[in-house]
């Protein structure tokens, strides 16, 4: 998949991967964008662990900002950096939204959400889906282009439709490669 | 079994408690199974509050402690079950460094990444709970 040309034809869009090519096909699109501008929203993984990845697979995130929502959860952390946003957790999505929005008013033009699979449900499917709504909007208000990733869980199917409903467009990869 | 007994293996050996403290049912009941099928004894709890709530009662030899879980943060449960030995169960992925430290608290015994191999989870559970 070529990252920088479906999100010029598309703003923003769902990628579904596999559960055996997600975490390729993750690296492969942070990749694509080496050394732009992103915003890179972590549920699944800790910044230091983002870190390290990026760096075995030579991939240039020096100009990318985190949104860390896990390392929180495990230890205390000082404070935010420049680097990363540290919100409470992957349910704090009052947090996740303040600090996307204060990146994009930095000039950040891509986002890309790892994932909509980690968020968490407990409250149910709809204010979830809202956020995703609300985070799309305020994504396209900024003129930024954004990849919302999902891993492809047949549990998922309905959650993941009924946040496409507010996306330009659903890749779904589980059949083929990235 | 009642709750002043602890259960007995067929050599008449204590028989070791193992709390998997996870919010998804799915989870639960499938390590649920194994390690019972394994011969642990096996108690469960939904979430943080509830392992809290749970483990001074059943006194387990070893929680399995999911780390994304609604409720109060692991890392403000952990400090509160002194004393019992915890290995992290998670889908969520750390750096080395970062797991290494995990590791280093004082009752964290181990650092389990889902998805993993039943066989796996057993001998860590075995090596960090005995029986």
């Amino acid at each position: 998949m070529d990252t920088i040309k479906e999100l010029a034809e598309n703003q923003t869009i769902i990628l579904i991967l596999s559960g055996i090519e997600y975490h390729r096909g993750v690296l492969e699109v942070a990749r694509q964008l080496s050394g732009q501008r992103v915003a890179y929203v972590t549920l699944n993984k800790t910044f230091s662990a983002m870190k390290d990845d990026f760096g075995k697979e030579g991939i240039d995130a020096s100009k990318f900002v985190f949104v860390d929502g896990i390392t929180k959860t495990i230890k205390k952390v000082k404070g935010s950096t420049t680097a990363c946003y540290y919100v409470s957790s992957p349910a704090a999505l009052d947090e996740i939204s303040g600090a996307l929005s204060k990146i994009l008013a930095r000039g950040f033009r891509y986002v890309l959400f790892d994932s909509l699979t980690n968020l968490p449900i407990y409250g149910g499917k709809a204010p979830v889906a809202r956020f995703v709504s609300g985070t799309v909007a305020m994504i396209k208000e900024r003129k930024g282009m954004a990849i919302f990733y999902a891993l492809g869980v047949k549990e998922q199917d309905g959650f993941i439709q009924e946040s496409g409903m507010s996306v330009d467009k659903i890749i779904d990869l589980r059949m083929g490669g990235c | 079994m009642g709750k002043a007994r602890q259960a007995r293996g067929t050599a008449g050996e204590k028989m070791k408690k193992i709390m998997v403290v996870d919010d998804e049912p799915d989870n639960r009941l499938t390590i649920k199974t194994v390690l019972e099928k394994n011969g642990y004894v096996v108690v469960t709890a939904v979430n943080g509050d509830d392992c809290l709530k749970k483990a001074r009662k059943e006194k387990p030899d070893l929680i399995l402690l999911d780390v994304m879980m609604p409720g109060t943060p692991v890392r403000e449960v952990v400090p509160k079950l002194k004393g019992i030995k915890i290995a992290y169960l998670t889908v969520v992925r750390t750096s080395e460094a970062e797991r290494e430290d995990l590791v280093k608290g004082k009752n964290i015994v181990d650092f389990i990444q889902k998805p993993f191999e039943i066989r796996d989870l057993v001998r860590r559970v075995r090596k960090a709970a005995g029986g």
